[in-house]
């Protein structure tokens, strides 16, 4: 930024009144613009404040380092009822905070919690990816209402709309479960919030969030905050909340024959990967004529997506039904006999994990992520959206893929991943799509078709025609396999929206999984 | 229930077990050497992913338990129609279905019936067979 430019600023801040020339300051003149002329909000982001901890002002507590306040005017302004009942939070929080539970944080606790986020832009919507949870949210700026009105969720449901350079979001329909910090500030569910989105300069975002809540405020509220872009950052990471806390407290236990190595620990014998001969040649996919096309003359892949996967998450092979389990059509198409070309052990693991005990060792039993490619597979929607310099991918189930076309290398190889780190780039009209950095922890199904931490994935996303994807995904696991093997799978556009999956904050069924695997040991100890 | 509602939800009904989305193996939670009939009242449906639940009081000489019925996640339901409030406590049903093998007073739904025979439900909480 320029000297004049900082005084300029500075001026206009002193002078307040005035404020109407700091609109047209020359930092906000050389705001980076979008092709359709808005601000470029895209790139990565994180809020700097104390609004995580207390968004008023507050003294250090432990593990709440001392912050000043956030809200306009200092004060939150309960009822009464309200502010005894946010008292009672706070002497509960160590144990009632929603998000300590790793329950999703809602709008706009999202927004400030000490994890950077990544915000996307196309002219029809602005995905904001975090690495906290892997959430997302999808806003909507295409001026259409939701078609699913009526329902609460822990994220509500956003719509966005531009005035001027400023994008106002308007947050509806969240449930009454979130907090907005680790001090028990509370809402109920007729809370309204509007966002406001202003770059300040090409670092800066101003976000403000006005809170209306009739049932628990004596008047509506306003907090604001900058949010940072953090340049030394190319990429977001994960941080799995849930998964963190039950690997630390034992419920998710480490499988050292697919995990990637501890440090300093001995990989299993099976750790060592061997080499591998080729993948076979696969049928050619023609992709299709007249595709319709995005402003970078690409194919537009963009929309909501369900894919037809013939039950591959209860087996890539083919199989009948099996009591609750539902059969497969197979989508294994090399090796051509369509059988997975496991090693011994894998194949005897992959059979051991159909047995009752094993159901609770599924991670997706936990609610966590499927991994790749079981994310493209698992039987509910995502979203491919299509911003500069990206493909995105949203999972119903609450998670994302954000793969980068701009040719980067991976990750170092001791940064391992749920979903893996994904570079792209088109070869024609089809996306391909390189995948490492894999964690080893996934399944691959409900009957527990194997990968290990030395999985790579080569996705090809081939446009057969507008709205029809014909998908292959090339595993390479030398750990668990003899050779590479490929599936495909039909992913087809429909006219829908993503809804919410909030999984972990209700899942009734892990603790009878659990149940059948503490039996299971119970009698394995007294046997022995 | 509103019988207005009735038309739509039997048919969204018989065909939600097409895309319903399971996140876990039913076949390792739930006991197929465990069948069960039960008949009773609706205290509440939790409309919630990624399953569902219909909770229901069943008596049994004279004693009465409180059921846990799984179904399918909340998104199906609400894309093909459904509200919350469309199935009210006090509905009487007739479910079958199996057992959870810890033995708890906990089932996935194969079937749901009116008293008259009406079918609520066709098909269990899992996805079906496949197509191509």
């Amino acid at each position: 930024m320029f000297p004049w430019t900082m005084k300029l600023r500075c001026t206009c801040l002193a002078v307040g009144l005035f404020a109407v020339l700091c609109e047209s300051s020359p930092a906000q003149q050389s705001l980076p613009r979008t092709a359709d002329g808005k601000p470029n909000l895209q790139g990565i982001w994180q809020a700097r404040s104390a609004a995580a901890v207390d968004l008023q002002d507050h003294a250090a507590r432990p593990g709440m380092p001392a912050g000043r306040g956030v809200v306009e005017g200092g004060a939150i302004p309960y009822q009464p009822w309200a502010a005894a009942k946010k008292q009672e939070n706070f002497t509960m929080r160590q144990t009632a905070d929603p998000v300590g539970k790793c329950y999703f944080p809602g709008v706009p606790r999202i927004m400030y919690l000490d994890y950077p986020f990544q915000i996307f832009q196309t002219p029809e919507h602005l995905a904001i990816t975090f690495e906290w949870s892997q959430v997302y949210r999808l806003i909507y700026t295409n001026g259409k209402p939701t078609p699913h009105d009526g329902i609460d969720s822990w994220m509500g449901d956003s719509r966005g709309r531009w005035e001027g350079d400023t994008l106002v979001v308007q947050v509806k329909g969240q449930n009454d479960k979130t907090w907005f910090d680790m001090a028990g500030d509370f809402h109920s569910d007729a809370l309204d919030v509007t966002e406001r989105y202003t770059m300040r300069d090409a670092d800066t975002i101003q976000y403000e969030a006005t809170i209306q809540d009739p049932k628990v405020f004596t008047k509506s509220w306003k907090i604001s905050m900058p949010l940072i872009r953090q340049k030394d950052k190319a990429r977001i990471l994960e941080y799995q909340c849930q998964a963190e806390a039950e690997e630390a407290n034992g419920a998710f236990e480490r499988d050292p024959r697919t995990w990637y190595p501890k440090p300093g620990s001995t990989p299993s014998p099976l750790g060592k990967p061997a080499a591998m001969p080729p993948a076979g040649a696969l049928p050619d996919v023609k992709t299709g004529a007249n595709l319709r096309r995005g402003a970078d003359g690409k194919p537009d892949l963009t929309g909501y997506y369900q894919s037809n996967a013939g039950g591959a998450n209860y087996g890539l092979e083919k199989h009948g039904r099996d009591f609750l389990t539902p059969g497969t059509r197979g989508v294994v198409i090399d090796p051509a006999d369509g059988t997975l070309p496991y090693q011994p052990w894998a194949r005897a693991e992959r059979i051991n994990r159909e047995l009752p005990y094993r159901g609770y060792d599924d991670p997706t039993a936990h609610c966590f992520v499927a991994g790749i490619p079981r994310s493209m597979y698992v039987p509910s929607p995502f979203q491919i959206l299509q911003p500069p310099g990206y493909v995105v991918l949203l999972f119903e189930r609450m998670s994302w893929r954000i793969i980068s076309l701009d040719g980067r290398p991976h990750l170092p190889d001791n940064i391992r991943l749920w979903q893996g780190d994904s570079v792209g780039h088109w070869e024609g009209d089809t996306l391909v799509v390189d995948t490492a950095n894999m964690n080893g922890k996934t399944w691959l199904n409900e009957v527990g078709d194997v990968v290990s931490h030395a999985e790579h994935i080569v996705e090809r996303f081939i446009p057969t025609a507008d709205g029809k994807i014909t998908y292959r995904a090339t595993v390479t696991d030398p750990i668990a396999y003899t050779r590479p093997w490929t599936i495909e799978i039909p992913l087809n556009r429909q006219s829908d929206e993503l809804l919410e999956v909030a999984c972990h904050e209700d899942n009734g069924d892990l603790q009878n999984l659990k149940a059948v695997r503490d039996e299971f040991r119970a009698q394995q100890k007294k046997e022995k | 229930m509103r019988i207005g509602n009735m038309g739509a939800i039997l048919v969204a009904m018989t065909v939600l077990a097409g895309s319903v989305f399971a996140h876990h193996s039913f076949t390792a939670e739930f006991d197929q050497n465990k069948p069960i009939k039960l008949t009773g009242k609706v205290t509440e449906m939790k409309f919630s992913n990624p399953h569902s639940w219909i909770y229901m009081d069943v008596e049994t000489d004279g004693k009465v338990v409180n059921w846990a019925l799984e179904t399918g996640a909340a998104n199906a339901l609400i894309r093909r129609g459904w509200k919350k409030t469309d199935l009210p406590a006090g509905t009487v049903l007739k479910v079958d279905g199996w057992q959870a093998r810890n033995g708890t007073a906990t089932a996935n739904v194969s079937s749901v019936t009116f008293p008259d025979g009406r079918r609520l439900f066709a098909g269990s909480s899992n996805e079906s067979a496949p197509t191509k």
